[in-house]
């Protein structure tokens, strides 16, 4: 199977951000041809991002986020809000299969050029909504981030000590989680199409999404009453299950103990202490009543070793464990991940060769196929002319009216 | 007009997944896809996770096995046996997806690994969840939640910084790995039905989880940086603010950003400090569009006196004062809620996002959520309860597979189912 999975299939691209550029980046890496719509009069987030020193204020094409986000993608410049845009978008809705927007709820609704008048114009468009709140209800035009998702899905309600603050991880969630359900969405959407003939309009909120990952909680509260709440790194079915430091400048190592199997297996490789006997860790209740001083017990342990060293002991006897890895250890060593290529080495014109994420489901006979994420409306002219079919007279006009902006 | 269509009805998937694995199939089974569960007879050991119903640790009530297999048919059979392997390629032979979640190398060793599986069917799918991967150094690695959550470079920058690095409160690897598992299984099906050709489908965790703090990645790659755990603050570009803030009776989220991005909230917030008459030194900035926090000319202790007001301001108010009025006055603040404020929030209810479900087990019905998506053609439901152990046995080995009752009781007493 030498075609990517989705070979053929034609994407009119809206999205933005985080949501909306992975949903395409989806998409574009798995073969489908995606036509990024943007303008540099309402720059996407990622264009302006400066975490690296590379980047500079004003240049749109040397964001290394934007590039990892938009892969494989064609970029079209185009300023919505130039009525001579509305010719453009029309052609592009005839030529598209697919629609992925994630603008603020009734924005493309103002500028005229939403799902009920794309369906006008190809009534069996897929098109795809998606948004903080979804796009119905008294918070649906409110704007939303990431945290707004952890928020109100109950995750910082339980990520933390419980006799401090909640706390998050500075890495998104929802935002990267939802583009998964999207595309999913998408998919199986092209699949009903194939067999029904019908397209559809979906639906998406990234607060809905991230509540499902806490299900649990809600009906423990539901049927028993029970608030859950910030507990560290304890969970009720495992003992030690924690983060132990290890030599060197804050090193950790995480164990998880599940079973008696795996406490016996862990106390081999401690050597057997005298304190592994003792009554109060005997058994998994008993530990999870003694859980401080468990932890302290092990963490001596533990400090006479590197992390890595406990990691490898540890597996080697069949016990879960893991270093807390930092993004050092991960982009310069780990080699499970560089297997995996985990990252694709792309050459970017104004930031140089680096690693592109590549799709973490691995279809084992059809291959992704990844290329550069576009500079601003790198493809303007190839779209208009080559895919819809404007002549040069035509296109030189528009640009004049600056639709391409 | 009526809608009782899902995107995949009509399709059937066998799913031999732990905990590891259950929203995979638990998402394929909300888009019609007939989803059965091959349990081991005497039922899944992932039962026994809890919260359970009652507190009582009793095979049907786990909540977390509850909670994950909404809409799914059980069956109980032993691929530890010759008879129940037999019995399960019979099974292969009528059905779409296999979903599995088991240690690399496990199905092959039992002689169900994906080339034998796809000489059966070769149609079929089989989407393989495990911690690692399939194949490298870490292939044969014990994985967990936590382990993986480490490994991936999410736990390093969770936490407070005078304490060890943290977990996430749910199990949020788990349910990413899933969504991506769920996506890799609909693409290959997506193929399938041009070329007629099954594939595996492999997904591995650690990598699933390490693209989520991808900006950090970059800031290693490009700056040889490392963003560290950083409590109730978040590291952006060169500066760092708080996003989480107390107030009178819990916590709120509420990013203090500079530029665009932040500009209608931080407005909306100085105003609020002004009228409540704390001390305003957001006054300071005229042009918040304009307002870099990276520029060299904003001062820390500026910043500092900032979010000392801020702090105030929240601390003078409840949840839903905040929610209600922050609302009216565009400061796009968001309550920290805990499960008692999800089941209420309006919003929600609006979209008729709950769904009531009776379980055997369960006196009075439980709310679960109804949908990952909506859809104006297709209904893509949370529908029906997770299965008790072996319940659908009767319709798949009498009915479909044509076994007598003596033989259906001979291999109960065998074991087998």
């Amino acid at each position: 199977m030498e075609q990517p999975a989705l070979e053929g299939i034609k994407v009119l691209d809206f999205g933005w951000a985080l949501v909306g550029s992975l949903t395409g980046k989806h998409l574009a890496d798995n073969g489908a041809k995606v036509i990024r719509v943007e303008s540099s009069t309402r720059i996407d987030l990622s264009r302006t991002n400066r975490m690296v020193k590379i980047s500079s204020g004003n240049n749109p094409d040397d964001k290394p986020w934007y590039t990892h986000l938009n892969t494989s993608k064609l970029g079209l410049a185009l300023n919505l809000k130039n009525p001579r845009a509305k010719s453009i978008i029309t052609k592009l809705i005839q030529w598209a299969d697919v629609i992925n927007e994630n603008f603020t709820p009734g924005t493309l609704n103002k500028l005229g050029i939403d799902y009920n008048f794309a369906k006008t114009i190809k009534p069996d468009i897929i098109m795809l909504s998606s948004s903080a709140y979804g796009q119905t209800g008294p918070m649906a035009y409110e704007w939303g981030v990431d945290g707004t998702g952890l928020a109100m899905s109950g995750y910082l309600d339980q990520t933390g000590w419980p006799d401090r603050m909640p706390v998050g991880a500075n890495a998104p969630f929802g935002d990267v989680v939802l583009p998964y359900i999207n595309a999913l969405a998408i998919v199986a959407a092209l699949d009903y199409k194939r067999r029904n003939g019908k397209g559809q309009y979906i639906d998406t909120s990234m607060v809905e999404v991230c509540i499902h990952s806490n299900t649990p909680s809600l009906l423990d509260f539901q049927a028993n009453n029970h608030f859950r709440s910030r507990n560290g790194n304890r969970i009720d079915y495992a003992s030690p299950h924690g983060a132990f430091p290890c030599k060197g400048d804050d090193r950790w190592c995480t164990i998880a103990v599940f079973n008696e199997t795996e406490w016996h297996a862990f106390c081999r490789v401690i050597g057997n202490p005298a304190w592994t006997k003792d009554t109060r860790f005997a058994d998994m209740k008993s530990r999870k009543q003694n859980e401080d001083e468990l932890e302290n017990l092990i963490s001596q342990w533990t400090s006479q070793y590197t992390d890595y060293e406990v990691m490898y002991k540890m597996q080697t006897a069949g016990v879960p464990a893991g270093v807390i890895q930092t993004m050092a250890d991960i982009v310069d060593r780990d080699p499970q991940l560089r297997e995996r290529e985990f990252l694709l080495p792309i050459k970017n014109p104004e930031l140089g060769i680096f690693g592109h994420p590549t799709p973490a489901y691995k279809l084992t006979k059809t291959k992704a196929r990844i290329g550069h994420a576009p500079s601003m409306g790198e493809h303007t002219e190839y779209v208009c002319i080559n895919i819809l079919g404007l002549s040069d007279e035509e296109f030189v006009e528009l640009m004049r009216e600056n639709v391409f902006e | 007009m009526a809608i009782f269509e899902s995107l995949l009805s009509g399709y059937r998937a066998l799913d031999l997944t732990n905990e590891k694995g259950f929203v995979c199939g638990k998402i394929l089974a909300a888009l019609g896809v007939e989803t059965i569960k091959v349990e081991p007879p005497g039922g899944d050991p992932a039962r026994n996770i809890p919260p359970f119903l009652n507190g009582k640790p009793e095979i049907n009530g786990s909540l977390y096995w509850l909670a994950y297999n909404t809409d799914k048919r059980s069956i109980t059979l032993s691929l530890e046996l010759e008879r129940g392997r037999a019995l399960f390629k019979k099974l292969v032979t009528q059905c779409d997806f296999i979903i599995e979640s088991f240690e690399p190398r496990y199905l092959d060793s039992i002689g169900l690994g994906y080339t034998t599986l796809t000489k059966i069917n070769p149609r079929i799918i089989l989407t393989s969840i495990t911690s690692f991967g399939q194949k490298g150094p870490y292939s044969g690695f014990k994985g967990s939640e936590l382990v993986v959550s480490a490994m991936s470079g999410i736990m390093s920058t969770n936490g407070d910084p005078d304490r060890p690095p943290l977990r996430e409160g749910p199990d949020t690897v788990y349910f990413e790995s899933n969504a991506a598992a769920a996506l890799g299984t609909v693409m290959a099906h997506y193929v399938r039905e041009k070329t007629g050709e099954g594939q595996q489908v492999d997904v591995s965790m650690q990598e699933v989880a390490v693209k989520r703090p991808s900006s950090n990645l970059l800031v290693w790659e490009f700056d040889k940086r490392l963003i560290k755990r950083a409590g109730t603050v978040r590291t952006v570009g060169a500066r760092s603010t708080r996003w989480i803030w107390e107030c009178k009776d819990g916590y709120i989220f509420w990013s203090f950003m500079g530029g665009k991005p932040g500009a209608q909230g931080n407005r909306a917030m100085s105003k609020w400090i002004d009228d409540d008459g704390i001390e305003n030194p957001m006054r300071a900035i005229t042009n918040w569009e304009e307002f870099d926090m990276a520029a060299q000319d904003v001062s820390k202790d500026l910043l500092d006196a900032q979010q000392e007001a801020i702090s105030q301001l929240f601390s003078r108010h409840t949840k839903k004062e905040i929610t209600e009025e922050g609302l009216k006055r565009g400061l796009n603040a968001c309550a920290v809620n805990n499960t008692s404020d999800i089941l209420e929030n309006r919003q929600l209810k609006a979209r008729d996002y709950w769904v009531n479900i009776n379980s055997p087990e369960t006196h009075n019905p439980l709310c679960y959520p109804k949908y990952f998506f909506l859809s104006n053609q297709t209904e893509n439901f949370v529908g029906s309860a997770a299965p008790v152990a072996g319940e659908y046995n009767s319709v798949i080995y009498r009915d479909e597979l044509k076994l007598t009752d003596r033989e259906i009781s001979d291999m109960e007493a065998s074991g087998v189912i």
